[in-house]
């Protein structure tokens, strides 16, 4: 095993999960709702990103902006569907739950319908070749998945660190009802976080992409994973998703090196129920206080 | 001049809990009222109503004429935000506070008016200079701060913006009563300009002779001088609470 191949490995899975387990993680805790659609947000977003090379332009950025952009439209969507209508109502987490259900199964089949069976292929955006780090080639690829996502994790965070939209979202996420003491539209503070979540969400649909391919259901795999992340993290914990997003990239690179792809999942869930019998609230849970 | 707060024949509770029983009052500018009352006769429930933060309620609230109570029966804070962008404060039991966030953003938070939020370091001194205790603790999570200190977070936090109407639910809960006598104090030095602030208390003594007018609140129903017109403290509450 060359261990510059692991962990270069290991960072590109990592960022990309993590775009994914952070909006899963910020979802739930500034909205109370486990978005179960966010696989089909990475799934259109994939789609957009394809129809954008179709018809548009093949070059890096005009992909990359369409699949970011389509995802935030897919994430408003869900909110105005799933959250808008029952955020108020008796029961909301389950009704919640199941509404982001029917939404990513309905809006599979319509994918499936829209687009047909056959799988689609994004252009690689950022190019053939790679440089040499160490013992092991660092495909452009890798490196550009791995500048892109850091880029878009930074951006968002200090936005939520330094703006008042941001700030409005971290008071939701530790008491709503505290923030609509201080002013905070609960639901307009849940569309932005609907939408930067749903552009992350698109941004790693596209990285994604440039090794597998997009289907109507390909959000599928990536949603268990960013579920297991945000899970193993501390569901509320940003920096809980980051920490659990390194650990099982690793797990995933190391297991696909040594035994064989087909065991990722099986690895990984082992690992995550193995946190949750240590430690139940997830790595951070105990670090940060957030809604529970 | 029209009352800066008028409630008209207000119920409200929770489910099939009815807590207030048509509850009229009023409060003029200027005036720091005192709601004296025992635990669970609905002192908590009357300024949460306020704030719309009740499961149900009925009747007319009015703020500076505007009104926000309304008949319609709304969920708990659907409207909370838009009643508290009008000039309302509520600083509730419980303190409702962010745990994991610091001392400063808990008062930038509370800068919510885009001007406020733009002069939130200099309002974020004069807040300061109200609770000097926690201009050391800025940079704290407020989940490892002590009950007073949390106390000051949640009251400076509601004086960051211009509102008009400071509603402060029972200020001493919890506290020791030295700790208790100082932030009542702290609160009587606040300028209110032409707004008007509201305490509900338990203890009477707290309040006695420092407030414009002390109403009782027992089993729902508020017990005399309720209204602007009528006098000051009627002997009626001051019985009622010795």
């Amino acid at each position: 095993m060359d261990p510059y191949y692991l962990a270069l490995t290991t960072i590109t899975l990592a960022s990309i999960y993590g775009l994914l387990a952070i909006g899963i993680s910020i979802i739930w805790s500034s909205l109370g709702m486990i978005n179960m659609a966010q696989g089909f947000t990475f799934a259109v977003s994939g789609y957009g990103a394809w129809l954008v090379a179709q018809n548009v332009s093949h070059s890096g950025v005009a992909v990359l902006a369409g699949g970011v952009l389509m995802g935030a439209l897919a994430g408003a969507a869900i909110g105005a569907i799933a959250f808008i209508p029952l955020y108020d109502k008796p029961n909301f987490p389950l009704r919640s739950l199941i509404a982001t259900l029917a939404i990513s199964t309905l809006g599979g089949q319509c994918l499936l319908w829209l687009f047909g069976p056959r799988v689609k292929a994004l252009p690689k955006i950022f190019g053939y070749g790679g440089f040499h780090i160490g013992t092991a080639v660092a495909s452009r690829e890798k490196v550009g998945s791995i500048i892109c996502s850091a880029a878009l994790l930074l951006v968002t965070l200090a936005w939520m660190k330094r703006s008042r939209r941001g700030l409005e979202i971290r008071a939701m996420m530790q008491n709503p009802e505290g923030a609509a003491l201080v002013g905070v539209g609960l639901r307009s503070t849940a569309m932005a976080v609907m939408v930067v979540t749903g552009a992350m969400a698109g941004l790693a649909a596209v990285l994604l992409s440039q090794n597998y391919f997009v289907s109507p259901y390909s959000g599928t795999t990536p949603l268990i994973k960013g579920m297991v992340v945000a899970l193993a993290g501390g569901l509320g914990s940003v920096s809980g998703a980051l920490i659990a997003a390194v650990l099982v990239g690793l797990i995933e690179a190391v297991t696909a090196v040594s035994l064989g792809g087909q065991y990722v999942l099986i690895t990984q869930f082992l690992f995550i129920i193995a946190v949750l019998l240590v430690r139940p609230r997830g790595i951070a849970g105990m670090i940060e206080h957030s809604r529970e | 001049m029209t009352d800066l707060l008028r409630i008209e024949d207000l119920s409200a509770g929770y489910g099939p809990l009815a807590v207030l029983h048509s509850v009229s009052m009023s409060v003029r500018r200027g005036e720091r009222i005192g709601i004296v009352g025992l635990n669970g006769h609905g002192k908590s429930t009357l300024l949460r109503a306020i704030a719309g933060l009740t499961g149900w309620q009925s009747g007319s609230i009015s703020l500076d004429g505007v009104e926000i109570g309304g008949k319609r029966s709304n969920g708990p804070g659907r409207y909370t935000h838009r009643i508290v962008r009008m000039g309302l404060a509520l600083m509730p039991q419980g303190d409702a506070l962010f745990h994991g966030l610091t001392v400063a953003d808990h008062l930038d938070s509370g800068a919510f008016s885009p001007r406020a939020w733009r002069e939130r370091k200099r309002r974020r001194e004069r807040v300061l200079a109200v609770f000097p205790p926690l201009a050391k603790l800025l940079s704290q999570p407020v989940g490892k701060l002590s009950g007073g200190e949390r106390r000051m977070v949640s009251l400076g936090r509601g004086l960051m913006d211009d509102s008009r109407l400071l509603l402060i639910d029972e200020p001493s809960l919890g506290l020791a009563p030295k700790i208790s006598r100082a932030l009542i104090d702290a609160l009587m030095r606040i300028d209110l300009e032409d707004g008007a602030m509201v305490i509900a208390e338990q203890n009477l003594s707290l309040l006695q002779g420092k407030v414009t007018r002390l109403v009782g609140l027992h089993a729902g129903k508020l017990k005399g001088g309720a209204m602007t017109q009528d006098s000051a403290l009627t002997p009626h509450t001051q019985h009622r609470h010795p």
